[in-house]
């Protein structure tokens, strides 16, 4: 089976981003969590039911460098073949990208695309579904297991509140993963660290089309929480606390 | 002007999120409700189009394309939902609509429309300006569902053969939830954990916590997706909504899936970053590092209860 994991950068929300009216300033960009799931589960597929995974790294000119470490952590954990995909200008319409991708991803012949189902700037489109309107393939998002019998897809999606469904996609088709079947293989630094010498990475560089419709006005802050935060030592915090479950019958 | 508006079901029962979206549509507009699937569908106070074709699938953007020819809206409203972000998507990309998603507000502006979305884990507002026909993806608990509750208007009833669409995804059936040592959305008390935890060792540290309060303990998505968690202690849109007296939230950062499925009365949130999300739905926020404030919590409630 020729498996294909689309893997994006987003801005690392544990480090300060700056909100300016017209753009967001990350100080440093990570993996989508969503899509390292995806990757992931393109591996569990892979030992399943045989056959390669190709990672496909989707970055503009600013974040190139960012997802030379994601892509290698990937290499570290089983993927095959490594390609960073440089968009020809930063958007933030997931269409746009779809388009793009399509173009490079229609003559590959993957049997399975995995995309992470969301990610975290993602304000106009979610590039899965997109994806496979360009390519005119089966999707379903919300993927938490995928298996193979008789050469078809079984695929369990999330519907929320616990409760799972069921389906059969027939090959090829795009995923998009909300969380891989078993949780994130761990990768010692050191072994992370030979991968990133020895991972060869492919660049190809994207044509992403210009789609109007759609603008950014302004991007700004949320209002502030109403309530006052306690800040102070441990043990004065914990007193008042102890008050505060006092008051709603807790204590 | 038209407003099309995609009813949420899941197990043939229509979802409070669809009585939000019927209200926002309302004041947007005319509005009809898409409803794929036997639902009753009585009190969705809007005209209905009833599709027989089981329960929505990804595929059924081919239907909403159809009532989308018949209709002309200008407006399309889906659930931020993980069944209909799957059909809104697809129906977006299919026309070449203009989308936004992780919305909050709509608004019409001259010849279309201006959406706010709130995303970066909850961080970051956007305006948009849209242009008509636009579809929009909206947050669950955005918009009162009360105006969108009422006596059906015109229902027109519809099947697959009549709207001429197919697709080879086939559905097989539900898997309930595992039946749960615990179920958290019936408890009072609970203690719930996040990335702000650090460590599986230090869970243990959350269930001292929540055994001195009476309460149990449950996790945000990074902890369950880590295994250090069972499922069944979910809490938010993929999960379980707690309703208890109280959700103690233990370095979590408030992210929009999470949030949903948190309804306790008293929200009391511990995170170290003074601008999470999760201190806008709680009613007490300390700035503090968990690992560093629980244990000497832990001792002052021992200390209160004697």
């Amino acid at each position: 089976m020729k498996i294909c994991a689309v893997l994006r950068v987003v801005p690392d929300l544990v480090e300060e981003i700056e909100i300016e009216e017209t753009e967001i300033v990350p100080f440093a960009y990570i993996a989508n969590e969503r899509d390292e799931h995806a990757v992931e589960e393109a591996l569990i597929l892979k030992e399943k039911a045989g056959g390669s995974v190709d990672v496909l790294g989707v970055v503009d000119e600013d974040t190139a460098s960012d997802v030379d470490e994601p892509l290698a952590m990937a290499y570290a954990k089983g993927a095959d073949n490594l390609i960073k995909a440089i968009l020809s200008r930063k958007t933030f319409r997931r269409y746009e990208v779809a388009k793009g991708l399509a173009e490079f991803l229609k003559d590959k012949g993957y049997d399975v695309i995995f995309t992470g189902i969301q990610a975290i700037d993602a304000f106009a489109g979610t590039l899965g579904g997109m994806l496979a309107r360009c390519m005119n393939l089966p999707y379903i998002g919300g993927v938490v297991e995928v298996d193979v019998q008789n050469g078809t897809l079984v695929v369990k999606k999330e519907l929320g509140g616990g409760l799972l469904g069921e389906y059969r996609v027939s090959t090829p088709a795009i995923l998009g993963v909300v969380s891989a079947e078993r949780p994130l293989k761990f990768v010692p630094f050191a072994k992370l660290k030979k991968a990133m010498k020895e991972a060869n990475i492919d660049e190809v560089d994207i044509e992403v089309p210009e789609i109007e419709g759609i603008d950014v006005l302004r991007y700004y802050e949320p209002p502030k929480p109403e309530i006052t935060l306690l800040e102070g030592d441990p043990e004065e915090l914990a007193e008042k606390l102890v008050e505060v479950l006092k008051e709603v019958s807790v204590l | 002007m038209n407003v099309l508006v995609f009813a949420e079901v899941v197990e043939n029962e229509i979802q409070e999120i669809t009585y939000e979206l019927v209200g926002k549509a309302k004041q947007l507009g005319d509005v009809t409700t898409l409803v794929v699937g036997n639902a009753d569908v009585s009190n969705i106070n809007s005209d209905v189009i009833q599709v027989d074709a089981g329960e929505p699938l990804p595929w059924h953007y081919k239907i909403v394309e159809k009532v989308f020819e018949k209709l002309k809206p200008s407006a399309i409203l889906f659930g931020n939902t993980l069944t209909s972000i799957d059909i809104a998507a697809q129906f977006a990309a299919q026309l070449d609509l203009p989308m936004a998603t992780m919305v909050t507000d709509i608004s019409a502006k001259d010849d279309g429309f201006v959406a706010t979305s709130l995303v970066y884990g909850g961080k970051v507002l956007v305006d948009l300006a849209l242009k008509s026909p636009a579809v929009f993806v909206v947050n669950r608990g955005s918009f009162p569902a009360e105006e969108g509750k009422g006596s059906v208007g015109n229902v027109e009833k519809l099947s697959l053969e009549e709207l001429g669409v197919s697709d080879g995804i086939e559905f097989v059936g539900y898997i309930k939830p595992e039946v749960e040592d615990v179920d958290i959305s019936k408890m009072d008390i609970v203690v719930s954990v996040g990335r702000g935890i650090g460590d599986e060792a230090n869970i243990e540290l959350a269930e001292e916590l929540a055994e001195v309060l009476g309460g149990v303990v449950a996790g945000s998505r990074p902890v369950i997706d880590s295994g250090w968690l069972p499922k069944t202690r979910q809490v938010g849109r993929s999960g379980k909504t707690v309703t208890g007296k109280l959700y103690l939230a233990l370095g979590i950062s408030g992210a929009t899936e999470h949030v949903e499925g948190v309804k306790a009365k008293n929200v009391i949130a511990i995170n170290i970053d003074r601008n999470a999300p999760i201190f806008r739905i709680s009613r007490c926020g300390v700035v503090a590092d968990v690992l560093e404030l629980v244990p000497v919590l832990i001792e002052k409630i021992r200390e209160a209860k004697g």
